[in-house]
């Protein structure tokens, strides 16, 4: 008798004390993982997808496999759409960037937002730099913008689509000094430069990494750089704010998304998860090579961002002209 | 009169309209220059146009000029093979591709070119299984999955 | 001379045996990757990076290259013997190839198109070595102006290409135009013609077209009857697979036009192989003495475009290795690769890394050496293909469609899409529809709208941008004279016949 109270008293311990830590456990994975980017193979999402999951595996961060998936289209619509498939699933992640805000706004066939999927954490946000041809007039932002007061419209900057950080940026400038010049997309980086370094046009936004090369060999000049303080790389060139233009911040990010209903468990997962992640030094250091910023949230702070970032896009493109939807 | 002109020429005058009332919906000439219905409406025009002579051409061409009687019995072969691999594509999601693949094959070599059922197996058991060997296996080409896993 | 030095510093590095190795593995790879319709240079090359960080630059660099070139030798074998373009360039080697290969001289197409491709290349990378630094100012002047006026007079080659009906070739061509409109507009992500469907917000890929006119096009009009259209059979004996004296001879020209073409476009970031391999057609065709032979399987309409096509590849080197320009979807890649290995492409390239640039030069040799053995003495063993009985080998044909696809996008929309132009490809060999203008304005209607627009853009919505600039108005010059060919031949033949 007393010996099964005791062995009874004995397990009922042992559950107590691990009810405790098999509550906080919760969610492990088992399976490989689904990594989703929605560009090729190359693309920038695709490459920090691929750096993720070496450094993952390197510091052998998971029991199972990350397996980095592409499914481009519409710029980053077909990857939505296969997310949103996927509903509670928790052995699918996604890498979202810009364009999986702004894109539902702009397109019709858009059949899920952001908000409509499981955000779990921003991992980077991108600077950029506002850069002229070496032996242009134009020695600082101001300059540029005093010359653009005086032939509106005549001047030219090349970029991206409209949606793209480029124009938001030119949007904002222009509202905020009340100039204007003209925009003209190309779909490739490569041909974009071409048109500055052409003369065709005579300002564009680049990304810092971009920009590198051309720095060393002479053929830009950056004007500013687009950043919430001065990048280490770059400690003479004034932020657009500093060069005395006070425009919001419009970042690039870069972050980790689920699929819809994705149950709480697994999304405290996924954000101790990644939160270990950048904290490794492999992942500072990668950082530190590409040019970006560590720009860590938490799912509680990516969702409040989310949706102020969606309301800025909203107000510039709808400035702009651009027929939004949602 | 070549019959199959007219009725291509109708057609495509119909998607030149089409386009056209599309192109309408967008804006011609913007502050920038040509927008997205700039482009659209002229080569939708022009199609309306080119089929309209299409069309006429045929109206006007001169009686002795025949064109060659339509082998209804040939197309029709070509249908049922272009339904056999639409199916097969539609069952794609379902089988899989070396199923759905296999299954167009046997369809093809026994049905269509009415070899005895033993060779159409072979074959295609065999090319079902080359593709097999060759893409996912040897080269790591990923080829559509169906339900069963492969 | 400084070339000279630099070139043997190459030559050293580029004929050890490592890099020999890996210039042949290289080749190779590329040469399947470009044989299988639908996976091309880009796919493979970024599949192949993160096992080249563990090489060092150089043999790397040397091992993708041979992919790129590879893939451009490799392209033309099926679209000679199956009629399925191994990618978007070999569209234009179908036309003439096929139908060499129809006449039971696959061999000597294939043949021809290996020859073809090894003068354009070697003339390519002799350029690259040159002139490169001129050629990169030159690159920089072309701007929007000059593209619209570029693939004007690629839309011009439509005339060209019509055959017996200018209406049918130029609804063709009007389809093949709406086609390429399809998608999210550039400027104002507006989007057109997507029917409401997700998929189609970037348009529908080349690749699916392609193959679904051509390749699925041409078999189930092979179905009509249970025999099928019987190819002239295999001649026997190596000399007869070969190309003959006649066949080279008339093919001088086209070398020529193939490799100056393919390379001058090369150079233009932006412009690819497949305008360069139809404005080298084009050209071919209207300098023909029987034009009216195209189309029915002549040699130099295979050498033409084949030259062009690798001639392209030299080219768009230039602007990737003295800018950091890169000048198609392959050297994007590339500049990438070479980013993430801590190289830095542009002027000072050839100063920092001089013994990567000259032995990826003397590389480019060596590969196009190789590629030319690799391929003649293959040409008996992929022959053999065309023996194969009907029942197997177009069921084959289907299903290399449908991986091809596939393997581009993983996407059933695109295979779904596939069946739909595969029975388009059908109605318009029935109804006589020349099929290259369709995919002449599938491929450059997009760049044209875009360059259009760009370029009253930068004007301030001033047409006189496109003439007032030397290079754009001298293209349109010569699109005008292209669209005057036939014009001018029938005055010709009108005269003869008055004449007599």
């Amino acid at each position: 008798m007393v010996k099964r109270i005791l062995i009874a008293g004995s397990v009922a311990a042992l559950v107590a004390a691990n009810a405790g830590e098999v509550a906080a456990q919760g969610f492990k994975p088992t399976r490989p993982i689904e990594f989703l980017v929605h560009t090729g193979p190359g693309g920038g999402n695709d490459l920090l997808a691929r750096a993720i999951s070496n450094i993952v595996e390197k510091e052998k961060l998971l029991p199972v496999r990350m397996q980095v998936t592409n499914k481009t289209g519409g710029g980053g619509i077909t990857a939505m759409s296969y997310l949103s498939e996927k509903k509670g699933e928790t052995h699918t992640i996604a890498l979202f960037a810009n364009t999986w805000v702004n894109g539902p706004l702009m397109s019709k066939e858009a059949k899920v937002t952001l908000k409509d999927l499981t955000p779990i954490v921003r991992l980077v946000t991108e600077p950029g730099v506002i850069v002229v041809k070496a032996d242009s007039p134009y020695k600082s932002l101001k300059d540029f913008i005093d010359d653009a007061k005086k032939q509106p419209g005549q001047l030219k900057q090349s970029g991206g689509s409209i949606g793209s950080r480029d124009n938001i940026v030119r949007q904002l400038l222009m509202k905020n000094t009340g100039t204007q010049w003209a925009y003209i997309s190309f779909p490739g980086g490569g041909e974009r430069r071409a048109a500055l370094l052409g003369g065709h046009v005579q300002i564009m936004v680049m990304d810092p990494q971009e920009a590198g090369e051309h720095l060393r060999n002479g053929s830009l000049r950056i004007l500013a750089q687009i950043a919430e303080k001065r990048m280490a790389s770059l400690p003479d060139v004034p932020t657009v704010p500093e060069a005395g233009f006070n425009i919001p911040n419009y970042l690039v990010i870069r972050g980790v998304v689920g699929p819809p209903d994705m149950p709480a468990e697994a999304v405290k997962f996924w954000e101790a998860f990644f939160a270990k992640v950048a904290k490794t030094a492999a992942w500072k250091k990668y950082l530190a090579d590409n040019l970006f910023e560590d720009g860590f949230q938490t799912t509680a702070e990516l969702v409040k961002f989310v949706d102020v970032f969606t309301e800025q896009a909203r107000t510039v493109l709808k400035d702009a002209g651009v027929k939004i939807y949602r | 009169m070549n019959r199959g002109e007219v009725v291509s020429g109708v057609v495509l005058a119909a998607l030149g309209g089409y386009i056209v009332s599309e192109a309408a919906h967008w804006e011609y000439l913007g502050p920038d220059g040509p927008g997205p219905g700039f482009f659209p409406l002229w080569y939708g025009a022009a199609m309306i146009v080119l089929s309209a002579v299409l069309v006429v051409q045929n109206f006007l061409a001169k009686a002795t000029v025949a064109g060659r009687p339509v082998n209804w019995r040939e197309v029709g072969r070509v249908l049922i093979v272009w339904a056999g691999f639409a199916v097969s594509v539609a069952l794609l999601k379902v089988l899989g591709f070396i199923l759905s693949f296999g299954l167009f094959v046997l369809f093809m070599v026994a049905g269509m070119y009415r070899r005895p059922l033993r060779v159409a197996i072979s074959v295609a058991v065999g090319c079902a299984a080359g593709f097999y060997l060759v893409f996912p296996f040897a080269l790591d080409v990923r080829l559509p999955i169906g339900v069963l896993g492969f | 001379m400084e070339i000279f030095s630099g070139l043997l510093q190459g030559f050293a590095v580029a004929l050890t045996p490592v890099n020999i190795m890996w210039c042949f593995i290289g080749c190779f790879l590329g040469t399947i990757v470009g044989i299988l319709p639908g996976l091309g240079p880009p796919a493979t090359i970024a599949m192949l990076l993160p096992l080249t960080f563990q090489m060092n630059p150089t043999s790397a660099v040397i091992m993708l290259a041979g992919i790129y070139y590879g893939a451009k030798y490799g392209g033309s074998t099926t679209s000679i013997l199956l009629n399925v373009p191994g990618e978007s360039a070999s569209v234009v080697t179908c036309l003439d190839g096929y139908q060499m290969a129809r006449n039971g001289r696959g061999g000597a197409a294939l043949g021809i198109a290996a020859i073809a491709s090894f003068i354009a290349g070697t003339f390519g990378v002799i350029m690259l070595m040159l002139v490169a630094p001129p050629l990169a100012k030159f690159a920089l002047a072309f701007s929007s102006p000059e593209y619209f006026a570029l693939m004007c007079m690629g839309l011009a080659m439509v005339v060209l290409l019509a055959g017996k009906s200018m209406v049918k070739a130029l609804l063709a061509m009007l389809v093949g135009l709406w086609i390429a409109g399809m998608g999210t507009d550039l400027f104002t992500a507006e989007s057109r013609f997507t029917f409401g469907q997700a998929e189609l917000l970037d348009g529908i890929d080349f690749v699916v077209v392609a193959i679904g006119v051509f390749a699925l096009g041409e078999v189930l009009g092979n179905m009509e009857t249970r025999e099928g259209v019987a190819m002239l059979p295999v001649p026997k004996g190596l000399r007869n697979l070969l190309p003959n004296v006649e066949e080279l001879k008339a093919c001088r020209f086209a070398f020529l036009n193939g490799s100056v073409v393919g390379f001058i476009i090369g150079i233009l970031p932006g412009a690819g192989s497949t305008v360069a391999s139809f404005i080298s057609y084009g050209i071919e065709k209207a300098v023909s003495k029987h034009p009216e032979k195209f189309g029915t399987g002549v040699p130099e309409g295979v050498a033409a475009p084949e030259g062009a096509n690798n001639a392209e590849t030299g080219g768009a080197m230039v602007p990737m290795l003295t800018l950091g320009i890169p000048g198609s979807g392959t050297t994007a890649i590339l500049l990438a690769a070479f980013i993430l290995w801590g190289l830095k492409p542009g002027p000072l390239m050839i100063q920092d890394n001089p013994e990567l640039f000259w032995g990826l030069v003397a590389s480019m040799y060596i590969g196009n050496v190789i590629l030319l053995i690799l391929n003649i003495p293959l040409i008996p063993l992929f022959a053999q293909i065309l023996k194969l009985s009907q029942y197997v080998l177009y069921p084959i044909i289907f299903g290399i469609s449908v991986v091809g696809v596939y393997s581009v996008s993983d996407s059933l929309f695109d295979l779904s899409l596939l069946t739909f132009f595969g029975l388009l490809g059908y109605c318009m060999r029935k109804l006589d529809y020349p099929q290259a203008p369709l995919i002449l304005g599938l491929v450059l209607g997009d760049a044209m709208e875009r360059a259009l627009r760009q370029s009253l853009m930068m004007s301030q919505g001033d047409l006189s941008i496109l003439v007032s600039r030397p290079l754009s108005a001298g293209m349109l010059v010569l699109t005008a004279l292209v669209l005057a060919v036939p014009m001018f031949r029938k005055a010709n033949a009108w005269r003869m016949k008055a004449i007599d």
